[in-house]
């Protein structure tokens, strides 16, 4: 009991100061100072304006936002508690190299394929593209599907973005978010351990992945705000914009099932899901536009989708089976 | 930052028994000295610690393995029966073989008897039937074999069979009668009330109490230091190795001499030295300071039977040594199934590209002797490991596979190894993956050298471990 309540602390404090996680503090000055330029130098618009577009308690401390920070303290005791029951990417890298050296034999021997430096850059390129494309996927599912809709609403229901908005997330997703990374990442380990041995390593920033690190520099953090940062035309093809994520959040149907990409536009473009980002347009975020009463509750967020997706899989399984009228 | 500030005083406040014991390895106390505590005792003993016996047995194990190298390749009966000397003899006279002086590395006892008198290996060899050996024999008849073996054998190797006996007969023999004797007698039935009671004399005369003394032969047997809290796993280690400058750290009482009875490094306490060094682990020492606290116990009972409360302590204390010394062992198999897995790699990428394998083949069949060997200690703490024995000698067999891919299968009624096909040297290598693995599932094994799946666990470590369980979405 007493190592949860530490691990918990710890995690807690972890998801502020520690430069892997996309919170952390640096990443949020940053992600501000971003902002700040953009809006008052670019968009040229008054001191007032811009703290009132990032740091207005009218979005930090919105019923919106405060169900958010419920939900980061809550989730994270959830996930300790569940983490111990997931596969992890060490079981499953093992496995594969098992895998691979049952099937191929003998790995090659070390440094017969590539330089240490190339090994390093493939593997985290390698990581990367397919952390990447597996964000894009499974988010995809989530609106595609509508019995996992009902959880990934939750993040949806939003209806002010701040940059812990990134974790309002339903539980269920949340194990489907570690299970997403602990097979892109097995299947990676394990697949350039065979081949590189040894040689396998992480091109890093201050000890951080470098594509993660680059991601959060440039602030990555506003894509959960209200600071409507758009890339030109050409990039948002291949970059996903603050103001395009933004696009995703919104109540306005004709933005609908866009842009489901994390980093990458590619995916989405590839897709048919791309919709790039409309300057100046006034979006408002949420699932729909009319405001229901509890929307923020924690009975909604937590118990209603398991509800709502039972309901639908019950009815899924209905029409499958044969006419019961008969 | 004001959490961490939290967490940080929680986890101070929480775990300071553990500070305690970090700081021990600066100043820490020394397995010596203790009382004598026996009520009724008339001598002049001023203290009650005693296991000579115990370092007799470490000399003639330490011997008995440089023996083992000495044949010449033909049948050698007075090799033969100087090694028998040292593994069942009791006559007195034998001469410590190994350790000796070494430059200026100075041993203070040259013989056995100086240690202890009448001491043999075999008569503490565990008794049941030994399943990771063919022939359905006892310890002590594995040994007997072995050694006939290799006194035959040319430099105790046997290149037809891949069998090198120095190591064999030296890990398994640490398996059979020390790690048996600690943790499957004296750390087990001997703790129990009736057994040897705190409440008299080990024997009539003695200094000692029965558990007194039942607690420091555990302690001999492990074969640390005295003052090994004193110490770092490194210089330990460095001890055994009997390097010039360990001469000092080892010679604790400065009298220009290291004892073999207080102050070397034996067997198992210098494996886990050897695991610890790395810094990923702290074996040596947690096993030490629970044989001191045990000590201290039972010092502290002042001649007294041991309360429940205070056997049920002592209970505790032996648990620890024997979870971790089973440990130690679990790690040696890790890292010699790794040295196996890398033999068999630059053998058959020699072997593809037709090319000489040199000493390869010897250094494949050495390794392969220290992983069999701890793979045989393992199943002698008088516990029944189950499947985790059947499938550890089924992926590591009677023998390394062979250039022929065969592989010894069992002993015939002459006490010849019968060989049969098997798989090749590729497939063996990924059965050495298995044994790291099944020693990574079963032990929780930490310290890991030779991992053949090197780097994963920084590679993990470097993708934050934790982060992965965040409900981030996108």
């Amino acid at each position: 009991m007493e190592a949860i309540v530490l691990d918990y602390l710890d995690q807690l404090s972890d998801t502020f100061t520690e430069p892997r996680k996309r919170v952390f503090w640096g990443y949020l000055l940053l992600a501000l100072g971003i902002g700040t330029i953009w809006l008052r130098w670019k968009l040229g618009q008054g001191w007032r304006r811009v703290i009132a577009t990032t740091l207005s308690p009218g979005i930090w401390w919105s019923a919106s936002a405060r169900a958010d920070y419920l939900l980061v303290l809550i989730n994270k005791l959830l996930m300790i508690l569940i983490a111990p029951a997931l596969l992890t990417q060490t079981v499953l890298a093992t496995w594969l190299f098992g895998f691979f050296f049952s099937q191929f034999g003998m790995p090659p021997s070390a440094g017969s394929l590539l330089p240490d430096w190339g090994v390093a850059a493939a593997f985290t390129l390698t990581l990367f593209l397919l952390d990447d494309f597996a964000r894009y996927l499974v988010h995809r599912v989530m609106h595609e599907v509508p019995a996992l809709w009902a959880f990934h609403k939750v993040h949806h229901s939003a209806r002010s973005l701040t940059p812990l908005t990134v974790m309002r997330t339903h539980p269920v997703e949340g194990v489907l978010f570690t299970l997403r990374s602990a097979l892109v990442q097995g299947v990676t380990i394990g697949s350039f351990l065979y081949l590189f041995g040894s040689q396998v390593d992480l091109v890093t920033v201050l000890g951080v992945n470098i594509a993660v690190f680059a991601f959060n520099v440039a602030g990555s953090n506003l894509r959960h705000s209200h600071v409507q940062l758009w890339y030109p035309k050409a990039v948002e093809h291949l970059l996903i914009s603050p103001a395009q994520h933004q696009i995703h959040h919104s109540t306005t149907p004709r933005h609908f099932d866009k842009n489901f990409g994390a980093v990458l536009a590619i995916w989405d473009w590839l897709g048919g899901s791309l919709h790039l980002s409309e300057p100046g347009a006034d979006i408002r975020f949420g699932i729909r536009e009319r405001v229901e009463e509890g929307e923020h509750s924690l009975k909604r967020l937590y118990l209603t989708p398991f509800g709502e997706s039972f309901g639908i899989l019950k009815g899924s399984i209905a029409q499958l089976l044969p006419d019961r009228s008969l | 930052m004001k959490l961490k500030k939290i967490v940080s005083a929680l986890a101070i406040a929480s775990l300071s028994s553990i500070a305690v014991s970090a700081q021990a390895h600066e100043h820490g106390p020394v397995y010596a000295d203790f009382p004598v505590t026996v009520k009724d005792y008339k001598g002049d003993a001023k203290h009650s610690v005693s296991y000579g016996g115990q370092m007799a047995r470490h000399a003639l194990h330490n011997s008995l393995k440089k023996l083992a190298g000495k044949g010449n390749g033909e049948a050698n009966p007075e090799l033969k029966a100087q090694m028998m000397a040292y593994f069942e003899g009791k006559e007195a006279g034998r001469a410590i073989i190994d350790p000796k002086t070494k430059g200026e590395f100075a041993v203070a006892q040259t013989e056995v008897d100086q240690l202890s008198k009448k001491k043999n290996l075999a008569g503490k060899a565990y008794k049941g039937a030994v399943t990771s050996w063919p022939g359905n024999m006892t310890a002590a008849e594995v040994l007997a074999f072995m050694i006939d073996k290799a006194s035959a054998a040319d430099k105790g190797y046997d290149p037809l069979n891949g069998l090198d006996y120095a190591q064999l007969i030296s890990k398994f023999a640490m398996g059979a009668v020390f790690y048996n004797q600690a943790v499957d007698n004296y750390l087990d039935e001997k703790l129990e009330a009736n057994i040897k009671p705190n409440g008299m004399a080990y024997k009539p005369g003695k200094p000692y109490t029965g558990k007194e003394h039942v607690w420091d032969e555990a302690f001999g047997y492990f074969g640390t230091p005295a003052h090994t809290m004193e110490l770092s796993a490194k210089q330990v280690y460095a001890i055994a190795k009997q390097k010039g400058d360990a001469f000092d750290i080892a010679d604790a009482n400065n009298d220009g001499k290291v004892s073999l009875y207080t102050e070397m490094t034996y067997a198992h306490a210098y494996y886990a030295a050897g695991a610890d060094k790395g810094g990923k682990t702290d074996y040596l020492h947690t096993i030490t300071k629970a044989f001191i606290d045990g000590r201290q116990l039972l010092a502290d009972a002042k001649g007294e039977n041991l309360t429940d409360a205070q056997r049920a302590e002592l209970k505790g204390y032996a648990d620890v040594i024997k979870t971790n010394w089973e440990k130690v062992i679990a790690e040696a198999v890790f890292k010699y199934a790794g040295s196996t897995y890398k033999d068999l790699q630059k053998i058959n990428t020699i072997l593809e590209a037709n090319g000489d394998l040199g000493d390869n083949f010897r250094k494949y069949s050495k390794h392969w002797g220290e992983l069999k060997g701890f793979a045989m200690a393992l199943q002698m703490g008088g516990k029944d490991l189950g499947e985790t024995g059947v499938k550890l000698n089924r992926l590591v067999g009677y023998s390394p596979v062979l250039l022929g891919n065969t592989q010894v299968s069992g002993i015939d009624a002459n006490g010849n190894y019968v060989q049969s096909a098997s798989i090749d040297m590729e497939e063996y290598m990924l059965h050495m993956l298995k044994v790291q693995q099944l020693m990574v599932d079963q032990y929780g094994v930490k310290a890991r050298s030779n991992d053949v799946l090197a780097g994963m666990g920084d590679l993990v470590e470097k993708l934050g471990a934790k982060a992965a369980t965040s409900a981030e979405n996108d």
